[in-house]
């Protein structure tokens, strides 16, 4: 039992609208890069926000560290340990970086400590120390997704989850993107993201899962996933690629 | 020169009422995006506890103040539950919340106008009706102190949404609700406070507002155009804006007031509604619209 989230063929949806998952699980170890592929509509950003408590799991089970997370509030859920960055609008535009990273540590309740992390986040990345007192919403794509990455490291969680993180970057910037999830979990903190470009995707993470209309077709390490016959099926309808 | 000076500091001290009045709109529309239209009438229900503490005991409005704006909040927050908690998670909730508070105007000011009959009234403490004389310039009093005490909150305000807790938490849910409850932000009691503090600030306005203008029930129509315009020249949701805008505006209309005549001078502000929309629909510190 090594896993550190095991979410086993949970049912979810919006609101009382029809069901969007059904039948998705789901294997996180420490320390890994973990990416959730899939085509268009499989359910990928909303597996994510039913891990992350922003919708109802109706059936199934999300488990963390031994301990079921089932109806718990997105707050609850961030104190566990499970950080989740949202696609694209995951930052406060009108705020500066330092005050967005001020926010990341909203439910710390020790402002000293706070503050010192906030300034270890400043020291590790110099494209925000040098904007630190600039509204984020005035920055790049790039930029924005680092602070939104790096705020999250301000509560030292066990899992970052990120939607789409490359959406909209420029390729050299997409890879600078990885470089800092990987580093990430060098740290220790596992990284769950979710990908539209699979072979991207997966060349950078250490685990696949690969979702089709709700459920779970099967998860793997990366390599394997990627050599699997039936992504290029799911994908390019059968034809063989180079 | 001296007719300048002399339009410019009565428009200055009636914005800075002004001011106030659309703050708590601004605030409210920003972090719940909740149109009122029932501002106005909460201002004026503010208007009626300053105006009875000074007439059965002879309490000054401004003394009054804080109670106007306490008890208005305690009914911001009865209202806030009542009326708009459950509608929180609907897909056209701003359009409902027109229709609602719409509504909740006309319940109040029924409710007023039998209370207290739609007789004009005005609270009369001696400051209303004196004023400070500079060489040839006259600060009328009344006007002078309800600008000051109306800049003082708004300042209050700015500071404690800067930097307290609360207010970055009201900051954060105005800007990105979703990212601000994933980060821990309970942004159902936030938005709950926050209204409290939008319809506390309407009664403290209402306080300041029942010296310095006559008022009735049903005046709250005159002003929920004014302060729709005022609000959204500032940029719907943005406290700064709305201070600059209503400051602009109101010396506008006094100087339209002066040099044109005293009928046009209301005008202003509609006159400027309409522009703005035409040649700068997200107002002066708003954000632009996004193309969806």
């Amino acid at each position: 039992m090594s896993e550190l989230l095991q979410v086993t063929n949970i049912t979810a949806g919006y609101g009382d609208g029809p069901a969007i998952l059904d039948g998705a699980r789901l294997t996180v170890e420490p320390g890994k890069v973990h990416c959730i592929i899939g085509p268009n509509g499989a359910g990928k950003s909303t597996l994510l926000k039913a891990i992350c408590g922003m919708l109802t799991i109706r059936k199934g089970d999300v488990v963390f560290k031994g301990e079921r997370l089932n109806g718990l509030r997105p707050d609850q859920i961030l104190r566990k340990g499970i950080c989740f960055v949202p696609q694209e609008r995951a930052l406060f535009p009108k705020m500066t970086v330092r005050e967005n990273l001020r926010m990341g540590g909203y439910v710390l309740d020790d402002t000293k400590l706070r503050d010192r992390r906030i300034d270890e986040i400043l020291e590790r990345f110099p494209v925000l120390r040098e904007r630190a007192d600039q509204h984020a919403g005035t920055m790049s794509g790039g930029q924005q997704q680092t602070l939104a990455m790096a705020r999250t490291l301000i509560v030292k969680p066990d899992i970052v989850m990120l939607d789409e993180p490359s959406l909209g970057l420029a390729p050299k910037v997409v890879q600078e993107m990885f470089d800092i999830m990987k580093m990430m979990s060098q740290e220790g903190v596992t990284v769950l993201l979710v990908e539209q470009n699979a072979l991207m995707g997966l060349k950078n993470s250490d685990w696949g899962v690969v979702l089709d209309l709700g459920r779970t077709l099967f998860e793997g390490p990366a390599e394997a996933v990627l050599a699997d016959p039936r992504i290029q099926e799911l994908y390019l309808g059968g034809r063989k690629v180079a | 020169m001296t007719d300048i000076l002399q339009i410019l500091i009565l428009g200055l001290a009636l914005g800075g009422v002004i001011a106030l009045m659309g703050s708590g709109l601004s605030l409210v529309f920003g972090v719940m995006r909740i149109v009122n239209l029932a501002h106005p009438s909460l201002i004026i229900c503010g208007a009626y506890v300053s105006y009875w503490a000074f007439k059965l005991w002879g309490l000054d409005p401004i003394a009054t103040l804080p109670i106007a704006a306490l008890i208005m909040a305690a009914i911001g927050v009865l209202l806030y539950r009542l009326m708009f908690e459950s509608q929180a998670k609907s897909a056209r909730y701003s359009e409902m919340t027109v229709l609602l508070t719409f509504a909740l105007a006309m319940i109040v000011e029924g409710f007023l106008g039998a209370a207290f009959t739609n007789t004009q009234r005005v609270t009369s403490p001696e400051y209303a009706t004196d004023a400070f004389f500079i060489g040839s310039l006259f600060i009328p009093k009344g006007q002078l102190y309800a600008g000051c005490v109306s800049l003082a909150i708004i300042g209050a305000l700015t500071l404690f949404l800067n930097y307290s807790r609360l207010g970055y938490a009201i900051r954060a849910t105005t800007q990105n609700r979703e990212a601000a409850e994933l980060l821990g932000v309970n942004v159902n009691l936030i938005s709950m406070i926050a209204f409290a503090i939008g319809i506390g600030l309407a009664g403290a306005a209402g306080s300041l507002v029942s010296f310095v203008f006559s008022f009735f029930p049903a005046k709250q129509w005159e002003w929920i155009a004014m302060l729709m315009s005022v609000v959204v020249l500032g940029g719907m949701g943005s406290v700064l804006g709305t201070v600059v805008a209503a400051l602009l505006l109101s010396v506008i209309a006094a100087f339209v007031g002066a040099w044109v005549g005293a009928t046009w001078s209301t005008m202003t502000f509609f006159l400027a509604l309409f522009v703005i929309l035409l040649i700068r629909p997200q107002g002066l510190f708003g954000e632009k619209p996004e193309l969806a």
